[in-house]
């Protein structure tokens, strides 16, 4: 059991009447930071999947904790914390990608080159790399949506295909044919920028 | 390449095939660590939200979690449905007597036919049926005219409501 969800397994147990407002408070504020200290890398990872720009994805995460703030209240009743944190930073980052659409994306080379790991890789490797994941990258985001949302999710090692399912609202079954097409649909822009080369 | 430990079916891609590097990138990706201090920034914007939400919030001593808060927000919701549905009640005027309307007088379309000051009469009501009945030869009083036959053979015994009804049939014609 997991920090926060053993802090709201005994929060809840502590019948409502006999809390004051302000054991209360200090409650949920405690589990709100530990929340915050157990997901916000995670939800970073997830908003730069999709935002691939640290600043606005440190801003989504924010944003994210903020809301779970407003609603506090009915953190009690949550029963996967991570999953519906992710579900919420999820839905943010659609809508401020949704948004800034008329913003160019931020794939350029020299910013993957900067931000990918490179240990023990020279100068010139760094950069074919970078290109490389520059050109996989432009090819995932001519993916239909439903497709792109579905083989981004899967990339991270720590959700299921359950819980992929959940934050995106759908069945697992649509999970597995989604990937499916996606993969498919990847092979075949991977496959047309070879032969192009 | 199975790298999900969680879910081995959606995470296999097979090593070689076109998308392989694909989903190397995609995890590559997933796989950033989240920049330094992340934490302490987030906890630092929930801590000023937090306290602005608490300066907006109501004061303690008008809480509405508080009875008497309570209790004077129900009176005022009573006083003002109360008060609502008086200002109706006061507004409406009960037991109205009808009123007349007077209808206009129908003018004649110009170049339309007219009714030439036709009046409509109503159908009369039959007249008071005789219970006893009449002697077929009644005796002829000495000393007074007989009676007219129109009167004696009116329709119904109602001598009125044949005359109208027979005005009535010829203005139709």
């Amino acid at each position: 059991m997991s920090t926060s969800q053993a802090i709201y397994a005994g929060w809840m147990e502590i019948p409502t009447s006999a809390v004051n407002d302000e054991t209360r408070l200090h409650a949920e504020d405690a589990a709100l930071a530990a929340l915050v200290d157990e997901y916000a890398g995670a939800l970073y990872r997830v908003a730069y999947s999709v935002l691939r720009n640290p600043a606005d994805a440190e801003d989504a995460v924010q944003e994210a904790f903020l809301r779970v703030l407003r609603h506090r209240d009915s953190l009690g009743e949550v029963r996967d914390h991570r999953v519906w944190l992710i579900r919420i930073v999820w839905n943010i980052v659609l809508d401020r990608k949704r948004r800034a659409k008329s913003r160019p994306e931020t794939d350029d080379v020299e910013e993957l080159a900067r931000v990918l790991p490179s240990t023990g890789l020279t100068a010139e490797e760094v950069a074919v790399a970078a290109q490389h994941h520059a050109r996989v990258l432009a090819c995932v985001d001519r993916l239909p949506t439903k497709e792109r949302q579905v083989l981004v999710l899967s990339a991270f090692e720590e959700l299921t295909s359950v819980e992929i399912a959940s934050v995106l609202g759908i069945t697992e079954s649509s999970v597995r044919s989604r990937l499916f097409r996606a993969r498919n649909l990847m092979a075949g822009l991977l496959d047309h920028q070879r032969s192009l080369r | 390449m199975n790298s999900n430990p969680h879910n081995p079916k959606i995470s296999a891609s097979a090593p070689g095939t076109a998308y392989g590097s694909g989903d190397e990138t995609l995890r590559l990706i997933a796989s950033l660590p989240a920049p330094a201090g992340l934490e302490g920034r987030v906890h630092r914007a929930l801590h000023v939200r937090s306290g602005q939400a608490r300066v907006l919030g109501w004061p303690k001593r008008l809480n509405p979690q508080t009875g008497w808060m309570r209790s004077a927000a129900a009176a005022a919701i009573v006083f003002v449905v109360v008060g609502g549905g008086w200002g109706v009640y006061t507004r409406v005027a009960h037991n109205q007597p009808a009123r007349i309307i007077v209808m206009p007088a129908r003018m004649p379309a110009a170049g339309g036919f007219s009714s030439l000051g036709a009046m409509r009469t109503p159908q009369t009501l039959p007249g008071p049926v005789i219970t006893h009945p009449t002697k077929s030869h009644p005796t002829v009083m000495k000393g007074r005219k007989p009676v007219t036959s129109l009167k004696s053979t009116g329709s119904e015994g109602h001598p009125t409501a044949a005359a109208k009804s027979a005005a009535q049939s010829g203005a139709g014609r």
